[in-house]
């Protein structure tokens, strides 16, 4: 897996996203792969996070018969957190404003997704 | 809020083994394995950084016997009683800590598939505060399935 190559597609995803204001990859176990999140935001507290936020969602899709979870969504009045899984080692996190539209971001993030596979393969 | 810590002048510092396991099948029920391992290798992190700052030993050695002394007083027999750290070596990579007597084993039957979460946790967080490396850690002989310890084995990330 090249780190470094992971961490440039996440940096020109964030800087070449519109609205987009951070991702982080991490493994599912909840530790950082590779991010490019706002200064103030620990890296290792965001992993740990991620992937235990996808991992319930996951049991949830489960127990309440909601099938397999593609992406986990959270929408505050200042943003959106998107949780997105990434291949069989890995889940997204995308951080964007409250100006993001949703149709589009969603398109943006598949394409990052894509480009981390196979970086990640 | 008031400053004073609340005390427990009769039941004093330490609480049940029995208690704590039933934190942690308690999340399991309700949060499912993954999610309540992950919550609590993070804590356990957080506690062994917090633990080694309050000591003093942030990048303080790369001595691993004596890191392997000072944890050992810190939640061993002579501290919080979460584990006793036998021994701590480096084999080419990887750097080995041998624990016995781990609160996340204790009251489990033999043959169980129980892995160290919490204890794990701590002694990869203070190990990364007084080295100074990202560590990744995982379970690799438990007392459980025929070792003599609770081994964790960590690599630089």
């Amino acid at each position: 897996m090249g780190a470094s190559k992971i961490g440039g597609i996440l940096q020109n995803f964030v800087s070449g996203t519109a609205d987009v204001q951070g991702a982080a990859l991490v493994s599912h176990d909840g530790l950082p792969l590779a991010s490019s999140l706002p200064g103030a935001m620990d890296e290792e507290r965001t992993s740990a996070m991620s992937a235990a936020m996808l991992s319930l969602g996951e049991r949830i899709g489960k127990e309440l018969s909601r099938g397999n979870v593609e992406k986990i969504m959270v929408e505050g009045a200042d943003g959106y957190g998107i949780l997105i899984g990434c291949g069989e080692d890995a889940v997204f996190l995308v951080l964007a404003n409250q100006s993001a539209k949703q149709g589009l971001l969603m398109l943006d993030i598949k394409r990052a997704v894509t480009e981390i596979k196979a970086a990640l393969n | 809020m008031s400053d004073t810590l609340a005390s427990r002048p009769t039941l004093g510092q330490f609480s049940s083994i029995v208690c704590f396991k039933a934190v942690i099948t308690g999340m399991e029920e309700a949060l499912g394995e993954k999610a309540t391992a992950i919550a609590l290798i993070s804590a356990g992190r957080e506690r062994g950084k917090n633990l080694a700052k309050e000591l003093g030993l942030s990048g303080a050695t790369q001595d691993l016997s004596v890191i392997a002394a000072k944890l050992n007083e810190a939640i061993g027999a002579n501290g919080t009683h979460l584990t006793a750290v036998d021994k701590i070596v480096e084999e080419g990579d990887v750097i080995k800590v041998y624990c016995s007597e781990t609160v996340c084993s204790a009251g489990e039957p033999q043959g169980s598939d129980r892995k160290c979460t919490f204890t794990m946790g701590a002694v990869w967080g203070a190990l990364s505060e007084v080295t100074g490396r990202k560590l990744r850690g995982i379970h690799t002989e438990s007392v459980l399935r025929g070792g003599t310890h609770d081994v964790f084995e960590f690599t630089s990330l």
